[in-house]
């Protein structure tokens, strides 16, 4: 090979420069069997027949994401060290908020960790140097999610309770198992499905649900640091959106036979990120002193008109129809927050956060966002608590929920077109009886019992003596709580600081 | 003047995470801790991998190398993901202005015949050979226990594809603006003999299931690598009047000094584990008896042919490298096996 003299060449375009520093990068091997190099793409069905047809969503080499990531970062961590050097957490709209924040970094810090390492099997073992340097640049990304959330939560920790332990509560805590189980569940299955578990169905169908929510809820309630981290965030988000939504179109183009595969994980995935939202509708709905809009307004905007009105009406195309089950969920948006959050609130005793029956304007917002629920079926259960509450009680449910083997959330959902009726479906596996709390859970069950019949379910756990012994305060000191993290929010630690450093604040002013 | 500002004291219920102050008492601890120790997850997982049931998602014996505490060894760098891409940001501005300059003079070019035949022929086919490190260090990034290992292999990674990318542009730029030498330095990497015995080490470490192992093999060769092509070279190539591979050795030099300062404590880490040492020691023994003799010998080969075209003694330059690193390693306390090369 001669080096050509200085003779003007064909200089390349940007796209081919592209992907010369990315996808001519890849070989394919001969001294092993390409097979033996990635053996992880041919058990799940789906054909992949033409790597090369994957379209970069984006395009970015390694220098250039390192320099707006450098940029972005270090405006984020200006944020939070002024936050923490300016005891910013008196500005927040009340103590209170920071339960949602809690139950956010017990929750999703991990499942960033879990999409970080997941992430890192795709960019070792997909085949395609295309989608395996996307998805290496979503791993960083999630490994920065997770740190950036830890980071920006670090401050809350010094100050407040329920911050302090989240990792081991993820690992152990019963309403902490819901994500853990989802995640586990995603990370568990093969390259294909993990694409559109995560890449797909949470990144881009749900994301908008999951993270809008919170991050307007900082907004709104002077978090600066969780604002601020999650509007970092969505130049991310943006480039996961757009790698979810060419995965599913390159899986669904490469063969037909992929088609109903892919529909069906759809339709797992949807369910199954569906219920682990009904946390966040009971967040949304309850825990933000400050409200941005209601679960079923974010439903409505973000899933109906953006995802069964834009998206599916394009994937039909393909021979993709809308999830299945779609139709419960959308009957549920008027009662899911109620249900979830009255659940979170009989079992805040055994919970890292606190809750409290909603005040006289939270209640008549809870109204006026649900007329035909909310007075009829949910404020009835709040007056009777606040009787409790005004006898100098507080309403705790004392016994062990039983808990759906899919989703893991104590079977407190009801029946499709009765609100008041418990939903219970079972299936037999192997001689073995199983509960569900929804026609789509059993689906998921039914589908792969072998997975679901595995599933570590924290009351089950309990029973069997697992979990630090057979009383509820020896469960907690197992789960790593401390005795103020739990019960109600109303004289609690965090209440009482709150209450102490703003009567302060108010002499000294 | 001072001025005084007036701020609220408050006393803070705690300095830092539980599982930190249990590990260091309760001290302020700094973000590289709280973003990075025990942030994987350990116990009370739900389902067997569907494509590998035997193990766990999270599970130490995904490699013979293992440590009682996964915590016991940090990244001596305290590297987070935002000093992380701070780093590599600058470290690739100042490799852009290099070449840049580089690029102005047309400098590559006006390299002597024999250095620039060096660079298209011997050079440029390492960007696949950085690629193939990406891959092979990945499979740590999933499978390695423990955030502190993770993170490490991570930006390590993620370094290898950057690396690959600056030798691909050194390419493009002495092509003139196209990737005709890239495409030739590709067909090389396939096919010249002297680079075979780094492309098969690299595709018979995919095909193994042990990241440590993995990572360990590969670690062998970039210290041969690195030291032949970016030390030995570096200072050859400023005997022989191309400055210019110079100025590229030096980023690719100032890299690796990082990338060891990891994989060095992460050995000493390994090698010092209060329970496990001897089987540590006995996993990398095996490394070394495996793939040692295979290493050298591919990396003479590479040697062979950087002296084909430039003459530099590059043959001895490797072989008293690797005595060098054979002896860094004996050291340890690891048996180093003989070889004839």
């Amino acid at each position: 090979m001669t080096v050509p003299a200085q003779k003007p060449a064909r200089k390349l375009s940007m796209k081919q420069r592209y992907s010369a520093l990315t996808h001519d990068l890849n070989w394919t091997p001969t001294y092993v069997p390409e097979a033996e190099a990635f053996p992880y793409t041919t058990f799940e069905g789906i054909k992949i027949h033409d790597w090369s047809k994957w379209e970069d969503p984006f395009r970015l080499t390694v220098d250039a994401y390192c320099k707006y990531q450098a940029e972005k970062d270090r405006r984020l961590y200006a944020v939070l060290d002024s936050f923490a050097q300016s005891q910013g957490q008196l500005g927040l709209s009340d103590g209170s908020y920071l339960n949602a924040m809690k139950l956010f970094l017990q929750g999703i810090a991990s499942e960033e960790y879990q999409a970080h390492r997941n992430f890192a099997y795709l960019a070792r073992y997909l085949n395609g140097p295309g989608p395996r340097f996307a998805a290496l640049c979503q791993s960083l990304d999630e490994l920065r999610h997770a740190q950036t959330e830890i980071h920006a939560l670090s401050h809350y920790n010094k100050h407040f309770t329920g911050f302090h332990d989240w990792k081991k509560m993820h690992d152990r805590v019963w309403y902490l198992s819901v994500p853990k189980s989802f995640f586990d569940d995603a990370v568990t299955a093969g390259p294909f499905e993990f694409l559109i578990a995560i890449g797909f169905s949470f990144e881009y169908l749900l994301t908008n649900l999951l993270f809008v929510p919170f991050m307007s809820g900082a907004a709104f309630n002077g978090d600066l640091p969780t604002m601020t981290f999650g509007f970092s965030a969505q130049s991310d988000e943006s480039r996961h959106m757009t790698l979810g939504l060419e995965a599913i179109k390159f899986m669904l183009e490469q063969d037909e036979d992929n088609v109903p595969i892919v529909q069906e994980w759809l339709d797992k995935w949807f369910w199954r990120g569906y219920r682990l939202l009904a946390l966040v509708a009971a967040m949304m709905d309850y825990f933000l002193p400050k409200r941005v809009m209601s679960w079923k307004e974010s439903f409505e905007l973000y899933f109906e008109q953006q995802m069964l009105g834009g998206l599916f009406p394009d994937l039909a195309y393909y021979g993709i129809r809308p999830p299945r089950h779609v139709e419960q969920a959308i009957e549920e948006k008027e009662i899911l927050s109620h249900q979830a959050f009255w659940i979170l609130y009989q079992f805040s005793h055994a919970a890292a956060f606190q809750t409290t029956v909603p005040d006289a304007a939270a209640q008549e917002w809870l109204t006026s966002a649900y007329p035909e629920t909310f007075p009829k079926l949910y404020q009835p259960l709040f007056e009777k608590a606040q009787e409790v509450m005004d006898g100098g009680g507080r309403f705790f449910n004392m016994g062990l929920p039983q808990l759906c083997q899919v989703c893991q959330i104590p079977m407190g959902f009801t029946e499709p077109g009765d609100p008041t009726t418990i939903c219970q479906r079972h299936s037999i596996f192997k001689g073995e009886r199983y509960d569900m709390c929804s026609d789509g859970c059993k689906w998921i069950f039914d589908r792969e019992p072998e997975k679901y019949v595995q599933a570590w379910l924290p009351v089950h756990q309990i029973y069997q003596g697992n979990c630090g012994g057979p009383t509820i305060p020896d469960v907690l000191a197992w789960y790593g709580m401390q005795p103020d993290d739990g019960g109600d929010y109303l004289g609690s630690a965090d209440h009482q600081a709150w209450t102490a450093w703003h009567a302060t604040a108010a002499k000294e002013g | 003047m001072q001025i005084e500002l007036r701020t609220q004291v408050i006393e803070p219920r705690r300095r830092t995470f539980t599982n930190l102050a249990e590990r260091f008492g309760d001290r302020p601890a700094s973000r590289y801790e709280e973003g990075t120790i025990d942030v994987q997850a350990t116990e009370n997982f739900h389902y067997r991998p569907l494509w590998g049931p035997t193990r766990w998602q999270y599970d130490p014996e995904y490699s013979a190398l293992r440590l009682t505490d996964p915590y016991s060894f940090t990244d001596p760098r305290q590297l987070y993901y935002a000093p992380y891409v701070q780093s590599r940001s600058s470290m690739q501005e100042a490799f852009s202005k290099s070449l840049d300059y580089l690029e102005s003079r047309s400098l590559l070019g006006r390299m002597p015949e024999a250095w620039q035949q060096l660079v298209a022929n011997v050079l440029l086919p390492l960007r696949h050979y950085e690629a193939g490190a990406q891959l092979i260090t990945t499979e740590g990034v999933r499978f390695c226990y423990g955030t502190t290992i993770d993170a490490c292999c991570t930006f390590a990674a993620f370094d290898r594809i950057g690396n690959a990318q600056q030798l691909s542009r050194v390419g493009i730029v002495l092509s003139g603006g196209s990737a005709e030498l890239l495409g030739a330095a590709k067909q090389a990497w396939l096919e010249a003999p002297a680079l075979q015995g780094l492309r098969r080490l690299e595709e018979e470490l995919l095909t193994e299931r042990d990241w440590g192992t993995e990572l360990v093999t590969l670690d062998l060769a970039d210290r041969l690598v690195y030291g032949l092509m970016y030390q030995f070279l570096d200072e050859a190539a400023l005997l022989g009047g191309a400055g210019a591979y110079s100025l590229i050795a030096q980023h690719l030099n100032t890299w690796f000094a990082d990338q060891r300062r990891w994989i060095d404590a992460l050995i000493a880490t390994w090698l010092a584990d209060p329970e496990v040492a001897d089987a540590n020691r006995a996993a990398l023994d095996a490394v070394l008896a495996a793939r040692w003799g295979q290493v050298v010998e591919a990396v003479s080969d590479l040697a062979a042919a950087v002296d084909a075209h430039v003459g530099v003694g590059a043959v001895d330059a490797a072989r008293s490298n690797a005595a060098a690193v054979a002896a860094g390693l004996t050291a340890l306390g690891l048996t180093v096996p003989e070889v004839s090369a």
